[in-house]
């Protein structure tokens, strides 16, 4: 226990009731709660008492009246005591006066010096000395006349009045000569007083007889009213009592009926603003729905439901399910909206939400992935289906058109397909995947832990993109129509197409999808890939199988190989053309994306089989300009004159002789078997394609046999004629001689041969240059062939003259001579054998003798036999 | 000067109670063990710190804000000079409106402190007026008094200049001493100096009661009166 509480000083020490005083002192209690007690001059003053701190309290005074200690108890240190005092007062209150009512609630408290309580109405008797009371406002201090009488008491009635106390407290400040005639006033009063009863009445008659009269008149009155009433009035009067009983009951108790229901009513409307949320919820709602403030539709909601979820009373239960319903309306409606496709994903994620938060019972979310990927496949159905019938007008529209026209038009259909299933496939897939993963990161709830949800989703994104590749598929590689776009248009068509289907794959990696459904894309692109590069090379094919037509046999160029015209330069070009737009348009890879033409892979293969076939055409349309024979015009089989006459560059080139084409042919085949095939594998090369090897290695066979086709045949209608006529010849010369005469020079037949061969030899250098020898030395070889079949089936006998022999020797002789650069050794074991059968020279007579006749005909046939050895390939 | 009244109707006669008035100190019926109480009372114009010298006196707290005084009464024990005394602190009004009930306050005075405040040249020169009437009340040239010039922290507000001070309090022969509620400079001095005066006073008037009882007597009654 601490020490108790002492007041030490209070601020105002007096006042009047309701004063607000400040007491300060010692231990006042060591909070408001440790403060249990306050009583000033007696009254209890807790209630209004502040607790400021444990030296300060303030509080109002009570209703006491009077001096009195301040009292403060305080639960840890009990009852205290006060070194000062309170004066409480009730001021009189005037008109002039402010004043606060103090309403009295207690007993007044008996005063400290009292000897017995105050009546509460205090009858204040005149001044016994006939002056009129002083004021309040100069009160003498009453503590001092407490001290200067401490038994006394300043009132008139009581036992121990004082008459000092009485002077000091009334007039104090009366002065002496009125307190005197007050003196004399009371003495007056005192001598009267003495006289008695008569000088009372004599004092009095007036009143005395005033009574008399009040009482008379009462009398009468009484009479009266018994005349009136009669002697029992009490009856009728309780009848009028009951009566009125009876009337107040009723009175009562309708006006309480009406007070109940003006309750009952207000009760209601107290209900009705308690809970006016409750009852307005549902109209809020409904405009809230309107606003689509779905939102605070959500939160009203929970809050009504965690509200009066549990409620029992009927009428709360009752709009709970108008709530209810609404909601459910609601919901449905929300799951439609998140359903109905289009729609934006921002927007579904928002409708998911809100079913969340209503408690769909379903997973809202995987309906809306679902929703979204039939939307996706059924969208890409119709855009398949729309470009389709577009297509169709297109070409059932073409008697109007060209069909060239409609194809460009078709094609135009497509691309603008392939971009709306590209756009359609990214925008959506674009949507539904991001949507898939917050659901499987577990933020929208349902159940995503399923582990069918993800294989199923895998599914889905899987069917959505081979169903994009089958379209896609259809609507490109199934090239219908595009076989005769041009290739400029062409290629910016599948530029386009190739675009947007890249843009798509983009888009597609970059939502990280999983490499399984990106493959298939990839797959598409490729393969679209694969589809232009051969559409490009089946185009060169195509214009090279063209070639034909463009043939004008005019001589381009004469090169180490010969004379050529422009198709192996074409050919180059359209090759070259092709494989740079392969190189343009497809071959470069996107991100994400295969090598076209790898080493050794399928399209590599593709590619070079397609240039085997391209270069093959090529064969073929120079074989078919070599070996194609035309009808009206001859085979230039005339002498040497006629070969000589025709200049190979005059003239119109369509008139180029049929041996000519067929000699062009075979240089242009021959160079493109050195030079051009060189520079498509080249080219190849440069392009970074793998080297068409085998391509190549079969078109250079294939050139090689026509080369031979071309030898062949030209020697076949060149060597045929000219091997014929030897032994005609032959035969004519042989009527000639004579046996004894001398044989100093061969026989004409031979000459016709040198001559021949130097026709040919002009015709073929014309065309072939170097690579003439060819066909000389093919002739050559007939032509010996030919000497050697006629020397095996000449007579014997013939030749055992010794004259003959020599000139069949001579003759031979001079032919190899003259032919010796054109000699293979087939024709040089021909020689062999035709001499052989011829008996060898008897003297070395004989044998200058041929000799000095080969000088001879050396110097006389120089000029002939520089011209058939000119410009010879060494063998 | 009045005729004897009748005794049957008025128990005492107005000479019983002039005769009470002779002997106040013998009415007081305090227990003995309680110390000697020393009664202060606190003059001067509002607003000049009499409530806050009263305050720091009492509690050590100095109270910031003006909060008029209407009449406040304070009292503790103290040890002046090795014994135990009580002082009684009676802090009035120094607002006019209160002016009337000054006097009944001042009448049970025992010391005065006249309190103005050095930086308001009017509540210097009310201090005038207020020794009058406590000279007036009192009837004593002697009573014990300190003329007491507060704030004087706001050294630098001064405008009641030290001399004029002295002069005044020289000329009404009582000492005058400065002092800060707000920093509690001379505040103990003034209360305790006075309670010295008081004592030695009281001393003087038991000797002078021990000798000649009449003469006061006189005295006292026709201040009454009149
Ligand atoms: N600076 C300073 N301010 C003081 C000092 N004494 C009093 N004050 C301030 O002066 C103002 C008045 O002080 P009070 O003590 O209430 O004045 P009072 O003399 O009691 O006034 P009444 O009760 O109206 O007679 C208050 O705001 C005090 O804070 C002092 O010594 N120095
Ligand atoms: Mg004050």
């Amino acid at each position: 226990m601490g020490p108790p509480p002492v007041v030490t000083g209070i601020s105002p020490k007096e006042g009047p009731p309701g004063t607000r005083v400040t007491i300060r002192g010692e231990f006042l209690g060591t909070s408001v709660t440790d403060l249990i007690g306050l009583k000033i001059c007696g009254c209890d003053c807790l209630l209004s008492a502040e607790w400021k701190s444990k030296n300060k309290i303030v509080a109002r005074s009570g209703p006491c009246k009077g001096r009195g200690d301040i009292i403060v108890t305080t639960r840890s240190g009990g009852e205290g005591t006060s070194t000062v005092q309170f004066r409480g007062y009730h001021e009189s209150i005037g008109p002039v006066k402010e004043s606060a009512v103090w309403v009295e609630e207690a007993a007044p408290p008996s005063l400290p010096w009292g000897r017995r309580p105050m009546s509460p109405t205090t009858y204040i008797p005149p001044d016994p000395l006939g002056l009129s009371t002083e004021g309040d406002d100069c009160k003498f201090p009453e503590e001092e006349l407490h001290e200067m009488f401490p038994d006394g008491s300043g009132k008139l009635s009581d036992d121990n009045f004082q008459p000092g106390w009485y002077l000091l407290e009334h007039h104090s400040n009366t002065s002496f000569e009125d307190l005197k005639a007050g003196m004399v006033f009371l003495q007056r009063k005192v001598e009267s007083q003495k006289e008695g009863q008569l000088s009372f009445l004599k004092a009095n008659t007036g009143a005395v007889m005033d009574q008399l009269d009040r009482l008379v008149l009462l009398k009468n009155m009484y009479e009266e009213d018994e005349r009136k009433n009669g002697k029992e009035p009490l009856p009728s009067l309780q009848a009028a009592i009951e009566e009125s009983i009876t009337l107040a009951d009723s009175l009562f108790s309708e006006i309480l009926s009406r007070k109940d229901n003006a309750d009952k009513t207000r009760e209601a409307l107290s209900l009705l603003t308690r809970h006016k949320f409750l009852f307005q919820l549902p109209a809020s709602i409904d405009r809230n729905i309107r606003k689509k403030e779905y939102d605070l539709v959500v939160n009203d909601y929970t809050r009504v439901k965690n509200l009066f979820g549990n409620t029992d009373v009927k009428l709360f239960q009752k709009i709970l399910g108008e709530i209810d319903k609404k909601i459910e309306d609601l919901k449905e409606k929300l799951y439609n909206r998140m359903k109905t496709m289009p729609i934006n994903v921002q927007e579904q994620i928002k409708y998911i939400r809100l079913l969340i938060s209503l408690n769909w019972e379903g997973d809202a979310a995987w309906v809306a992935i679902n929703s979204r990927k039939d939307y996706l496949m059924s969208l890409m159905n119709k855009v398949k289906d729309h470009f389709k019938q577009k297509e169709e007008q297109e070409f059932s529209d073409k008697n109007k058109r060209k069909l060239k026209e409609a194809e460009s038009e078709a094609s135009a259909v497509r691309g603008a397909w392939c971009a709306a299933a590209c756009g359609a496939l990214s925008a959506q897939l674009h949507a539904l995947w991001p949507l898939a993963r917050r659901y499987f990161a577990g933020e929208l709830a349902g159940e995503p832990t399923d582990h069918q949800r993800q294989a199923q989703l895998k599914e889905m994104i899987i069917a959505a993109v081979e169903l994009f590749s089958d379209h896609m598929r259809t609507c490109l590689l199934s090239g219908t129509g595009s076989k005769n776009l041009p290739i400029d248009a062409l290629r910016v068509r599948l530029v386009a197409n190739l675009r947007h289907m890249r843009e798509a794959y983009e888009e597609l990696i970059k939502l990280d999808l999983p490499s399984q459904p990106l493959s298939i894309v990839e797959k598409v692109i490729f393969d679209y890939r694969v589809y232009g590069m051969t559409m490009f090379l089946q185009r060169a094919h195509k214009r090279v199988k063209g070639l034909a037509e463009k043939e004008t046999w005019k001589i381009e160029e004469f090169t180490d190989y010969g004379a050529i015209t422009n198709l192996p330069h074409l050919l180059e070009t359209y090759t070259e053309e092709a494989l740079s737009a392969i190189h343009k348009c497809v071959s470069g890879g996107g991100r994400r994306e295969g090598v076209l033409l790898a080493e050794g892979g399928e399209p590599a293969r593709a590619a070079i089989k397609l240039t085997q076939g391209l270069l093959l055409a090529y064969v073929a349309v120079l074989q078919d300009l070599a070996l194609h024979l035309d009808d009206t015009q001859e085979f230039n089989n005339n002498n040497l004159s006629v070969a000589l006459e025709q200049r190979i560059e005059e003239g119109a080139s369509n008139s180029r002789s049929w041996q000519q084409r067929l000699l062009l042919a075979g240089t242009n085949a021959h160079y493109t078997r050195r030079v051009t095939l060189t520079n498509i594998s080249e080219a190849f090369h440069n392009y970074g394609f793998p080297a068409p090897t085998e391509a190549i290695q079969a078109t250079k066979e294939a050139l090689s046999t026509l080369e031979s086709t071309i030898a062949e045949t030209y020697l076949e209608h060149k060597g045929d004629p000219l091997v014929g006529t030897i032994e005609t010849s032959m035969d004519m010369g042989r009527h000639k001689t004579d046996a004894d005469a001398v044989i100093d020079d061969a026989r004409p037949y031979v000459y016709e041969i040198i001559n021949n061969l130097i026709a040919v030899h002009a015709e073929v250098d014309g065309v072939c240059g170097a690579a003439s020898s060819r066909y000389v030395r093919l002739i050559c070889e007939t032509v010996c062939e030919e000497l050697a079949r006629l020397a095996a089936c000449a007579p014997g006998a013939e030749l055992v003259a010794p004259q003959a022999a020599f000139q069949a020797r001579l003759e031979h002789t001079l032919l190899h001579v003259a032919t010796a650069e054109h000699l293979t050794r087939k024709a040089e074991n021909y020689l062999m054998e035709a001499l052989s059968t011829i008996p060898p020279l008897e003297n070395e007579e004989e044998k200058k003798r041929m000799d000095s006749i080969v000088e001879g005909f050396k110097k006389r046939m120089e000029l002939q036999l520089a011209s058939l050895n000119c410009n010879m390939e060494t063998v | 000067m009045l005729e004897t009244p009748n005794p049957s109707t008025n128990p005492r006669n107005l000479y019983t109670w002039c005769a009470c008035l002779v002997s106040p100190a013998k009415m007081s019926k305090k227990p003995a063990a309680q110390p000697t109480l020393h009664k202060v009372i606190m003059v001067g114009s509002g607003g000049v710190g009499k409530s806050a010298l009263t305050l720091q006196f009492m509690y050590d707290e100095f109270v910031e804000d003006y909060e008029p005084t209407k009449a406040d009464s304070y009292r503790k024990k103290v040890v002046l000079d090795g014994e135990e005394v009580q002082i009684d602190i009676l802090d009035t009004a120094g607002q006019e409106d209160y002016a009337a009930i000054r006097d009944n306050y001042f009448r049970s005075g025992e010391g005065f402190l006249c309190v103005f405040s050095i930086t308001e040249p009017e509540s210097f020169d009310a201090t005038q007026e207020f020794r009058e009437q406590i000279l007036r009340v009192k009837n004593d040239e002697n009573i014990p008094f300190l003329l007491v010039g507060n704030k004087s922290d706001l050294a630098d507000k001064r405008r009641v200049p030290l001399d004029t001070c002295r002069e005044r309090a020289q000329h009404w022969q009582v000492p005058y001493v400065e002092t800060s509620a707000k920093t509690r400079d001379n505040v103990d001095k003034v209360f305790f100096d006075l309670m010295r005066e008081i004592r030695s006073r009281k001393s003087d008037d038991s000797r002078a009661t021990n000798g000649d009882v009449k003469k006061k007597k006189g005295k006292k009654m026709k201040c009454s009166i009149l």
